[in-house]
């Protein structure tokens, strides 16, 4: 039995988003002097949000992702959120060891590693704040 | 955490489902706090305790208390 709400405005709303980015992504290429590249990404994030568009339709916990209503998957999200950071956490390090080693400046590995640490001290005063 | 949701919902003739519906949630979270897998939030334990018509620690009982 369905308990959660069919594909709705929302759902519609993340296939605009998905669009949009890939719009901003063929802007991008298209002042790079790529235009094709930015037809690819575009189709790509198109792609990619009516596929969650159409998985909607039939998973229940990709229709939580989307519209949020249900606390445990929105626990679900928050935890795989934390597994992704920690993932891109080990992916800069690396591309930062390997990149001194190679001689060069460590950039842009440590810009990205000073954002995200920053992010998360910010993150943790704030939330510290709210309670 | 143990609990008597599975045993009270079944008592009122109620699927996953219809309950999930009640509770604004989806059937797999009901699921989920029937076999103890998941401890719902504290306004969703009033919620569900709210439902059947009792307490929340008449539905849920703590391991460790």
């Amino acid at each position: 039995m369905q308990t959660m709400s069919r594909p709705n405005r929302q759902y519609w709303g993340t296939l605009a988003l998905g669009t949009g980015i890939g719009a901003v992504y063929l802007i991008g290429f298209v002042i790079g002097g790529r235009p094709l590249d930015g037809v690819i990404a575009l189709a790509i994030m198109v792609g990619f949000s009516g596929a969650m568009y159409l998985v909607a339709r039939r998973s229940e916990t990709v229709r939580g992702l989307l519209d949020r209503r249900d606390e445990r998957i929105t626990a679900i999200d928050l935890r795989a959120t934390a597994v992704t950071a920690l993932a891109m956490i080990a992916v800069v390090l690396v591309g930062f060891v390997v990149d001194i080693a190679r001689g060069g400046s460590g950039w842009p590995w440590y810009l990205i590693g000073a954002v995200g640490g920053l992010a998360y001290i910010a993150a943790v005063a704030v939330f510290r704040i709210r309670g | 955490m143990k609990n008597d949701v599975r045993e009270r919902r079944t008592a009122k003739g109620l699927a996953q489902g219809e309950l999930a519906q009640a509770l604004a949630v989806s059937r797999q979270t009901v699921n989920s706090i029937e076999t103890g897998r998941y401890t719902p939030s504290l306004p969703l334990a009033i919620a569900i305790a709210r439902f059947f018509g009792t307490t929340v620690e008449e539905i849920f009982h703590a391991d460790h208390v």
